[in-house]
């Protein structure tokens, strides 16, 4: 990819501020978060009518309830009783008819309805206004995403093209996930940026990463990077004179036949997505993962990383080929994580006004217009909008 | 004592009680703690195996494996994870587990 076809994006220093900076992350909290479409779950993870999960969004105060409704449909709640705002679950997953509220037993069911709330004759309310508050909940891929604020596109439409190749990214068929977890002390787009670089591929990961790195690539640059919207992808540079590990060629080979018979094998093996704001997904067969960076404040994140896998790991070359694949994701992932916080107390120095992208930190510099883009818009229309004068009883009604 | 591990396998009785391991959590861990001397002599004992044993394991069904084949299985799991420190790390390994610490493994399809 020639420096001047990404161009367009511009060529300037980044400003600092915003990978560091609690006000510019409260912008960011509405402008992007509450805006966008979200990842945080799969549909495997609700198989059943009355499966459920709850997911805290932190940055937005906000807890959901994902459930599987009696009639197959998925739907997402703010996990909030109608009567006076108590959280309704407090499992981090499970099945249930219904939900009943702890403090004065209201329980609704699994389409959000208010069922049952004992005396409720006596209150001033019909029991068809008291339903779970609602948050939009759409699926790509398998994977579920939601909402919190008005989409003005649907979850499809937003992603494009990058829908259908969603469709064709091992995650689609997925029936089982492995799971890591990391905080971090560091602000998202900082977190997040580490990811969707190769910059840094020789130097922090000088051995783990050898098979993506070659003498006429020393950097492992991808092959190529694309843009729609706010979202962008890259396709993988592979390495055509490899030199796997004995172990390591027999483990991923046992991973690559299983993707072969399960067909979870795609096109798209070298390509990744990195979809806005915060949720990045591999195509490989063999090491098929997704990795979500949760703001928590302006200074530090927490990572999800998840390998999704189709079927059950019926037999033991399955499970080993899953085990091993974990593992060694799991020691890349774990040497990016001092060095993202090295980055952010030098950020949080305020000894920087700005940073800087080269050509091949173009995803990098996308994203932060992307996220520019929306908080000038959200300040724009902030400024713009003359709050009318609240009279009390307007405020009651 | 009944058998330990199954036939062909018996080159491994030695590091039985350390390496094999249920869950994928302490796997992780133990590749973290051991001692190193202890865990290079495992690999070099178990990784000329691991094609043996999956095929050898391969023919009892996954979840009903008596003892033997349960054994064999964990410390081929363990493997897994010893092999990045042994085939990838290198002396890399101590700066490392530091780092995979904050890693923390939540799900794994057989059980984390
Ligand atoms: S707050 Fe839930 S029943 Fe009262
Ligand atoms: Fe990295």
């Amino acid at each position: 990819m020639s420096d001047d076809s990404l161009a367009w994006l511009g060529t300037a220093p980044i400003p600092a501020a915003p990978y560091h900076d609690p006000a510019w992350f409260d912008l960011e909290r509405e402008a992007v978060f509450r805006r966008s479409w979200l990842q945080l779950g799969h549909v495997c993870e609700l198989p059943d009518s009355g499966s459920f999960i709850r997911r805290e969004i932190e940055a937005l105060n906000v807890s959901l309830l994902i459930v599987r409704g009696r009639d197959g449909e998925i739907r997402a709640f703010h996990n909030v009783c109608t009567h006076r705002g108590t959280q309704l679950v407090e499992e981090e997953s499970g099945r249930c008819g219904t939900f009943s509220c702890p403090y004065h037993r209201w329980s609704f069911g699994t389409d959000g309805a208010l069922l049952a709330a004992p005396d409720f004759d006596r209150f001033f309310v019909d029991k068809a206004d008291c339903a779970l508050p609602r948050v939009a909940l759409d699926i790509c891929g398998g994977l579920i995403f939601v909402h919190l604020g008005t989409p003005d596109k649907g979850l499809r439409d937003d992603l494009g093209p990058y829908a259908t190749m969603l469709d064709g990214f091992p995650a689609a068929q997925a029936t089982t996930f492995s799971e890591y977890v990391y905080e971090i002390d560091a602000n998202w787009k900082l977190t997040y940026d580490n990811f969707q670089e190769n910059y840094h591929l020789r130097f922090i990961h000088p051995r783990s990463g050898a098979p993506a790195v070659g003498e006429d690539n020393p950097f492992g640059y991808p092959v190529k990077m694309g843009f729609h919207g706010p979202h962008r992808t890259q396709t993988i540079w592979t390495n055509p004179d490899p030199a796997p590990k004995p172990v390591q060629a027999q483990s991923f080979g046992r991973a690559a036949r299983f993707a072969m018979a399960d067909g979870t094998a795609g096109p798209h093996s070298r390509d990744y997505l990195a979809l806005f704001p915060n949720f990045f997904i591999l195509g490989s067969p063999a090491q098929p993962f997704s990795h979500t960076v949760w703001p928590i404040d302006a200074r530090r994140s927490r990572g999800v990383i998840r390998l999704y896998w189709k079927g059950k790991d019926d037999c033991a070359s399955r499970r080993y080929a899953r085990e091993y694949a974990m593992a060694s994701a799991r020691d890349i992932h774990a040497e990016d994580r001092d060095v993202i916080e090295a980055g952010q107390r030098g950020l949080n120095s305020g000894a920087l006004k700005h940073i800087h992208f080269q050509a091949q930190e173009a995803l990098c510099r996308h994203l932060f217009n992307a996220v520019d883009e929306r908080v000038q818009a959200y300040r724009a229309e902030r400024a713009s909008a003359t709050p009318p004068p609240v009279s009390r009883a307007e405020a009651m009604a | 004592m009944t058998t330990l591990l199954p036939t062909g396998f018996e080159a491994l009785a030695p590091f039985a009680d350390r390496w094999a391991i249920d869950g994928s959590i302490a796997r992780a861990a133990r590749r973290g703690d051991a001692d190193p001397a202890d865990r290079a002599a495992f690999f070099a004992a178990a990784a000329p195996l691991l094609d043996a044993a999956l095929t050898h394991l391969d023919r009892s069904p996954i979840d009903a494996l008596p003892p033997a084949e349960q054994r064999l299985m964990d410390m081929m799991l363990t493997l897994a994870h010893v092999s990045l420190t042994e085939e990838i790390l290198g002396d890399q390994e101590p700066a490392h587990a530091r780092q995979r610490h904050h890693m923390r493994i939540t799900r794994s399809p057989a059980g984390a």
